[in-house]
């Protein structure tokens, strides 16, 4: 029913938005709230179509999915209609993506969110999102080919896809999997698969790179963990080695190009691909009974910090044209609510305690320390200490630093106050209460 | 109740009173000041709620994930209740000595903010939720010291913020490790669980508490910190989070593993020396007045340090009367140190002169404050410095008398700087300076003056709580 609901809606607003955006967005919140009421029910998907199951886990993170979507939707300005029904698309597709328990459909909805993305960074145009665009579209495509190339090569050797089911011990299983995994970490941007992220995030409207980013990015990876973990287990050598190689090259990488960086949009579409880096930690210790939560708990985590930043960014770049860090000394003088936000989402990014950011990756990390991946937990806690280097950098400007010239006062829209008032709501209590996401994935 | 809610109600408390007051910011330092004289009441409650043969008190589980181990878990003994008593009654002076602090709604809501954590880092016996205050208490400090330093306060902030952080990262795969091992968050579990615990926690865990104390070559943060801050937050810096790392050194090494720790004992205590007289020498260098006090506040350190590493009922008593000592000598030199500052509009010791003549009261509070630093019989530096030299030597043996050198190291730099800031002729900067001082800041100095005193001549009450602390390594 969900999944009926939203693609419905997603038809049914672009008749709306041109005259009335509120409508539209009314019609939009309604149809989230809905989608997660037959998800509580458990009549999302599974109970019409086939290969569709939701465990405690999915529709947690289904729950999460639809209420950063909505506070998306009630953040977004006229400008940005069109948003508004790709959002509602994204969403059914992404409950799909998430509950699917067939190997088959999971390629199938990968591909149709990986459209989707697409149409979401090319259709707001401005003046240089044409390359951050095509570079998506063209490192996507490729991703497809590659995924798919691998997907060939699996079909071989398995009879069934359904995930509990899978035959993962044919003669070219794991080259298989290794082809798969280098198109899907195009997807997570996984360092050297990077580049389109850096531009596409920073250049693109960033409404659409939160969505971008923060959405998609948790959805992929947890639907990826799901559908990746018998291979993930079924080769723990190779799983350790893959994905702790990968982890430390993303992070660090990242880290230290997100220091260089003055451009704000790039500063967070770098620590963006650094949290990548992070969240390849349980895949690495997949090994571990706490990988699932890890997985989970980053997701959950991720969705709403990053979100939120690149939303209150959206808000500062239209009302005041931030772009450079230059631009936000002393913001706290013309938008206090905004900076107040703002830093509270970069601490969480930062892993400072009592927010999201920090239990999520106690709780990844130690799926590694269980793993006995210890060391790779040391780089990684060095490298977000290192982070905060970068995050402490905006919140010095925002807050320590003069303003060039003094401006009006800014207000916060009602829909954009609401909105972030969800996503900190997220981060807090995601922040302080770990039970609700370790009972979710105790079954597992 | 109670417990919890002193934890996260400042969290709460200070972004409504932040919001409430910014039309009225003179009324927000009466609710800072009458939050803090709660949270004293509750500690000094608790103070007497301790059992009579040590033990802990045990004050609720909160938010319980059983399938992590992880549950905020709030107890206190007599240790705790020690640093509780001491975090409260600072915080209320640090009010009355920022009693004309400028942008008061926010600086008094980041206090009452910074109140939360770290009451929270001295009453769970939880290790994850320990490291989740310990990091949290980084943040008011962070805007404390950025936004109302001095003039190099966002380098200092920044370098504080990023290499606590970095070193409390070894802490936290330490404790990863240590639950690893055990299969629980909860210190008192661990310390039944495990007997011998390896090497690489012991150095991870280390390390985390060293940058905190700090340990010479961890030190490099504090100078700039504690200069560049206001000085009723340095006092803070100082009092309160130095003493995280000392209160950790003696939760985490000596009572949690100690098998482990007398392996490494004569690590720590060469550390500590080393950190006692580096410190101190780079004291007696400094002609900066502020950078003098924060040496010798890594020096006393160091002294607390070697006395930790006796692993003795004795030491770890001095240890903790040294902790609350310096808490209360060091706190005035800072005050005075930044005052003088902020009068003079110099750093410089040989630029001062003759302060005596013009502000005799401040003066004589340095004075008194610094002959308790270099021990003067009568004083709280006195008694530290006696119990701990007392008890490292029956620990280490005759020769490490040599620290007594220490205090020696400590008159030298003391009396020269009352020599060239205090007396001395009266230099230009200091006759067209205005020493006034506000009744607040005088009272909150004749309190430091007074508790100097009183603990100097009765440090029963001290060592009564050590009592009760260290009972289970043979009190008496």
């Amino acid at each position: 029913m969900s999944f009926i609901i939203l693609i419905a809606a997603g038809l049914l607003v672009p008749i709306f938005y041109r005259n009335n955006i509120v409508i539209a967005k009314i019609i939009a919140v309604l149809a989230f709230i809905l989608a997660a009421y037959f998800v509580f029910k458990g009549e999302s998907l599974n109970s019409i179509f086939p290969y569709f199951v939701a465990d405690d886990a999915t529709k947690l993170m289904e729950f999460v999915l639809l209420a950063t979507l909505a506070a998306v939707s009630l953040a977004l300005t006229g400008f940005e209609r069109p948003l508004i029904s790709q959002m509602l698309f994204l969403a059914g597709a992404s409950l799909a993506f998430l509950e699917t328990n067939n190997f088959f459909m999971f390629i199938v909805l990968f591909e149709v969110i990986a459209i989707i993305s697409y149409i979401l960074v090319a259709n707001i145009r401005n003046f240089y999102n044409a390359e951050g665009a095509i570079k998506a579209f063209i490192a996507g495509a490729v991703a497809s080919g590659i995924i798919l190339l691998g997907f060939a090569l699996f079909s071989f050797t398995t009879d069934s896809f359904i995930y509990s089911e899978m035959n993962v011990s044919g003669k070219f299983t794991l080259i298989a999997e290794a082809i798969m995994l280098a198109g899907i970490f195009y997807k997570l941007t996984v360092v050297p698969m990077h580049g389109w992220a850096a531009d596409a995030y920073s250049q693109v409207n960033h409404a659409a790179a939160a969505i971008l980013s923060g959405v998609i990015k948790s959805v992929v990876l947890f639907a990826t963990f799901k559908a990746f973990y018998k291979f993930l287990i079924a080769y723990p050598l190779a799983t350790v080695l893959i994905f702790s190689f990968f982890a430390i090259l993303t992070m660090t990488l990242a880290n230290f190009m997100a220091l260089w960086q003055k451009r704000i949009s790039k500063i967070l579409a770098y620590s963006s691909i650094a949290h990548s880096g992070y969240a390849l930690i349980p895949f690495a210790a997949a090994a571990s009974v706490y990988s699932y939560a890890g997985i989970l708990y980053y997701a959950v985590a991720y969705i709403f910090m990053q979100t939120s930043v690149f939303l209150l960014l959206n808000d500062l770049r239209r009302e005041l044209g931030v772009k450079y860090l230059d631009d936000i000394k002393g913001l706290y003088k013309k938008a206090p609510l905004h900076s107040l936000l703002f830093t509270i989402q970069l601490f969480s990014l930062a892993g400072i305690p009592l927010l999201a950011g920090f239990l999520s990756k106690a709780v990844a990390f130690y799926a590694g320390v269980d793993a006995g991946l210890w060391i790779i937990v040391l780089i990684a806690l060095l490298n977000s200490a290192l982070a905060v280097g970068y995050y402490v950098w905006i919140i010095k400007h925002i807050y320590f630093d003069e303003p060039k010239n003094n401006g009006e006062v800014i207000q916060m829209s009602t829909g954009s106050m609401i909105g972030q008032l969800i996503l900190l709501a997220g981060t807090i209590y995601f922040g302080i209460v770990a039970g609700d996401i370790m009972n979710a994935t105790i079954s597992f | 109740m109670v417990a919890v809610d002193i934890i996260f109600a400042p969290i709460l408390l200070s972004a409504l009173v932040y919001f409430l007051t910014r039309g009225a910011q003179h009324i927000t330092k009466y609710i800072a000041l009458g939050w803090f004289v709660v949270l004293f009441i509750i500690a000094l409650n608790w103070y007497h709620m301790l059992p009579e043969d040590g033990g802990f008190i045990f004050l609720g589980n909160y938010l319980s994930v059983p399938q992590f181990g992880f549950e905020l878990t709030l107890q206190i003994d007599a240790l705790s209740v020690a640093m509780l008593l001491l975090t409260a009654a600072l915080l209320i002076l640090v009010v009355l000595t920022s009693w004309n602090e400028k942008k008061q709604a926010a600086y008094f809501s980041l206090l009452i903010l910074f109140s939360g954590p770290i009451f929270g880092v001295f009453m769970t016996t939880n290790v994850l939720w320990f490291f989740m205050f310990w990091e949290l208490t980084l943040v008011p400090m962070l805007f404390l010291v950025g936004i109302w330093g001095a003039e190099n306060r966002v380098y200092a902030a920044i370098k504080f913020f990023i290499y606590t952080h970095v070193f409390a990262m070894f802490m936290f795969v330490g404790f990863y490790l240590l639950y690893k091992q055990t299969g629980y968050w909860d210190l008192t579990l661990i310390k039944e669980a495990t007997l011998a615990t390896p090497a690489l926690i012991w150095w991870l865990m280390f390390l985390g508490f060293a940058a905190k104390l700090p340990v010479f070559p961890f030190h490099t943060w504090l100078p700039d910190a504690h200069v560049q801050a206001p000085s009723s937050i340095s006092v803070l810096l100082a009092g309160v989070l130095l003493k995280m790392g000392a209160y950790g050194l003696i939760r985490f090494t000596v009572e949690l593993m100690p098998i482990t720790t007398l392996m490494f004992a004569k690590w720590m205590l060469v550390f500590g020396l080393i950190t006692t007289f580096y410190a101190g020498f780079l004291a007696i260098y400094e002609r900066h007045i502020k950078k003098m006090v924060a040496y010798s506040s890594i020096s006393h350190m160091g002294l607390v340090v070697v006395a930790i590493s006796t692993m003795t009922y004795e030491g770890l008593s001095a240890a903790l009367f040294e902790m609350i000592g310096h808490a209360l000598v060091i706190s005035p030199l800072f005050l005075i140190a930044g005052w003088l500052h902020h009068k003079t509009h110099t750093w410089y010791m040989d630029e001062m002169g003759g302060i005596m003549k013009k502000a005799p009261y401040a003066s004589a509070i340095f004075i008194l404050a610094g002959m308790a630093a270099l021990g003067l019989p009568g004083t709280m530096g006195f008694v530290g410095e006696l119990t701990i030299i007392i008890s490292a030597v029956k620990s280490w043996g005759w020769w490490i008398a040599v620290i007594a050198f220490a205090g020696l190291i400590s008159a030298g730099y003391i009396i020269w700087a009352v020599r060239r800031a205090i007396h001395g002729p009266m230099s230009p900067l200091v006759e067209k300076a205005d020493f006034s001082m506000s009744l607040a800041e005088k009272l909150a100095l004749a309190i430091y003056a007074v508790l100097i005193v009183y603990f100097g001549i009765n440090p029963q009450p001290i060592f009564d709580l050590a009592n009760k602390a260290f009972s289970f390594l043979g009190g008496m």
